[in-house]
């Protein structure tokens, strides 16, 4: 178990470098896109600057939590796009058939598949991340490793809601346009000022939508640190992680292949 | 020798929705069952090449990719290597390779040489034997000006190639192809079926090959499987075959006029090379091709002696 867990460590940063090695083939290419990458994602916190110059907050929220939470879903973003990204393909792989190649390795199907696609442009989203942390008013040591734990643990619930809008495409067939639109909104809810949302419509965000286990549940863990926070924290993306293997798993049985002619 | 591949009644169903258009069968769909392979049961001991042929849509690569752990059957059973496919896909991998003609397993924007240091990584190679292995294989597959070329530069006669030395890195015991002769011109069709014989030969690799173009089998493989509608219709030597179906060729000619001529010989009775010299003899000929019959006339021909 210990060395396979090794094995496959070694596997993804070797994956990584290659994914670098591909990103490098045209280097100023590389970085204008990284550039690019931050001056929109910048863009959209600029709305919220010019929004909040007008007004002092939203429902109590203040423009640093606004930065703070954007600081959490871009290095989140980031992490799934430079790590994960490949689970997007998944219903383009099961109408083409081409998830053979996954099946018929040694590896894990799911880590090849995740780690198969990067983006080098999404560097950018750290560069986002860090900067909005750093104008958001609430920096210390400690709110910085908060930022970091809730960062990834933001990337693993990413994981777990765009996989299972992938793998609706073993149940439903050409349903690549609603995993994108469900991930999509997840992403658009999950980049609202938390305090918009209140009764009935915070608590679809944290169970059928959870956008706010992204938004308001993290920010909340660095303006007011509590235990019992992080704990329902951790485990609800745990939940919706271990929900999302469950989906794929049971999908892969239904997998019937095809013959379409392609490349990887 | 012993058994690699034992399957016993094995049968894969496909579920297909009906009428997709209309807006009743978006509330309540209905649906009809394809069967794809239907029982079927056969054993390959190791080290056998063996062809599984049959026309468009026969269940050969369903029956490929059940053994290969790519699909769950719909009922009966299977053991490769003495594992059930897919029960135990990761431990499988080991020992199978995979070469499917019409997709590819290398990475798409990665030179040759990367995509196979990938691989190595994948079935956690070592470096040593790793680099012996592969050098072993570019000598044997003449691969060695293509290493440095990504992927989409290559052709794909090369691309197969490489496929196939992508395969055969971790040292499989059994190598399933399915069609991977597929596309290729008359070249480099002959060109990898030689690889592929010259391989199994020196390795004692166990073959399952899927095609529907007799000559790969002919060149090949020792033993033949013809599957159609899902079921085992022969299975045995390719000398039995080529004794009561395949002694039959076509000589097409073109002559000067344009016009085409189609003449059938049994090869019991007439050699090639007699029927041709008639024909030149006779006419003025400016093209000519000699063709075995297609795999759908030897199956009517199957089921005519039955």
């Amino acid at each position: 178990m210990a060395a396979n867990l090794k094995n496959l460590i070694k596997l993804f940063f070797y994956i990584q470098k290659s994914n670098l090695k591909t990103a490098f083939l045209n280097k100023s290419d590389a970085f204008v896109n990284v550039l690019m990458m931050t001056i929109n994602n910048l863009s959209f916190i600029f709305m919220w600057w010019i929004i909040f110059q007008d007004r002092n907050s939203i429902n109590g929220w203040q423009f640093g939590q606004m930065a703070l939470l954007f600081a959490i879903g871009n290095n989140a973003f980031g992490f799934f796009a430079l790590c994960t990204r490949g689970i997007q393909l998944i219903p383009e792989l099961i109408e083409n058939g081409n998830l053979d190649n996954f099946l018929t390795s040694p590896q894990n199907s799911l880590f090849l598949i995740a780690t198969s696609e990067a983006t080098f442009a999404n560097w950018g989203d750290f560069v986002t991340g860090f900067l909005m942390f750093f104008l958001s008013g609430y920096v210390s040591w400690h709110t910085f490793g908060i930022m970091l734990f809730c960062s990834f643990m933001g990337f693993i619930l990413m994981f777990a809601i765009r996989l299972l809008a992938s793998s609706l495409a073993f149940f439903v067939s050409d349903s690549q346009r609603l995993g994108d639109n469900i991930f999509i909104s997840f992403l658009t809810f999950a980049s609202q000022p938390a305090s918009i949302f209140t009764g009935w419509y915070k608590v679809i965000f944290l169970t059928i939508l959870p956008a706010g286990l992204l938004s308001f549940v993290p920010v909340n863990l660095i303006t007011n640190f509590s235990w019992s926070e992080c704990l329902f924290f951790i485990l609800a993306v745990l939940f919706f992680f271990g929900i999302s293997l469950f989906a794929y798993h049971t999908g892969l049985k239904r997998y019937s292949s095809g013959n379409r002619f392609g490349v990887r | 020798m012993s058994e690699i591949i034992e399957v016993n009644q094995l049968s894969k169903k496909f579920k297909i929705k009906k009428n997709t258009s209309s807006i009743k069968n978006i509330f309540k769909p209905e649906y009809k069952t394809i069967t794809a392979v239907d029982k079927i049961s056969f054993n390959i001991k190791k080290g056998e090449r063996v062809a599984f042929i049959g026309p468009n849509g026969a269940g050969k690569s369903t029956t490929i990719k059940m053994l290969s752990s790519i699909l769950y059957p719909t009922s009966g059973s299977a053991l490769v290597k003495g594992l059930v496919p897919w029960d135990n896909r990761q431990k499988l991998a080991y020992h199978i390779g995979t070469v499917f003609g019409q997709r590819s397993q290398l990475w798409y924007n990665l030179p040759i040489q990367d995509s196979f240091a990938l691989m190595g990584k994948i079935y956690n190679i070592d470096e040593i034997p790793f680099k012996r292995r592969l050098a072993k294989l570019v000598k044997l597959f003449e691969i060695r000006d293509l290493l440095t070329h990504p992927t989409r530069s290559l052709s794909l006669g090369q691309r197969m190639r490489c496929e196939i030395v992508a395969s055969l890195l971790h040292k499989p015991q059994i190598l399933f192809l399915d069609e991977p002769t597929i596309g290729l011109d008359v070249t480099a069709k002959e060109i990898i079926r030689n690889l592929i014989r010259k391989q199994a030969l020196e390795e004692d690799t166990t073959l399952l090959l899927t095609s529907h173009d007799t000559d790969d089998m002919e060149k090949v493989c020792e033993r033949v499987i013809i599957i159609n509608k899902g079921k085992i219709i022969f299975d045995n030597s390719i000398t039995a075959l080529r004794d009561s179906y395949l002694n039959k060729k076509y000589i097409e000619i073109t002559t000067d006029s344009g016009e085409k001529i189609r003449k059938e010989i049994n090869t019991d009775k007439t050699s090639a090379k007699q029927a041709i010299d008639e024909l030149v003899q006779k006419y003025h000929v400016t093209d000519l091709t000699i063709e075995n019959p297609p795999m759908e006339e030897i199956i009517k021909e199957i089921y005519a002696r039955d």
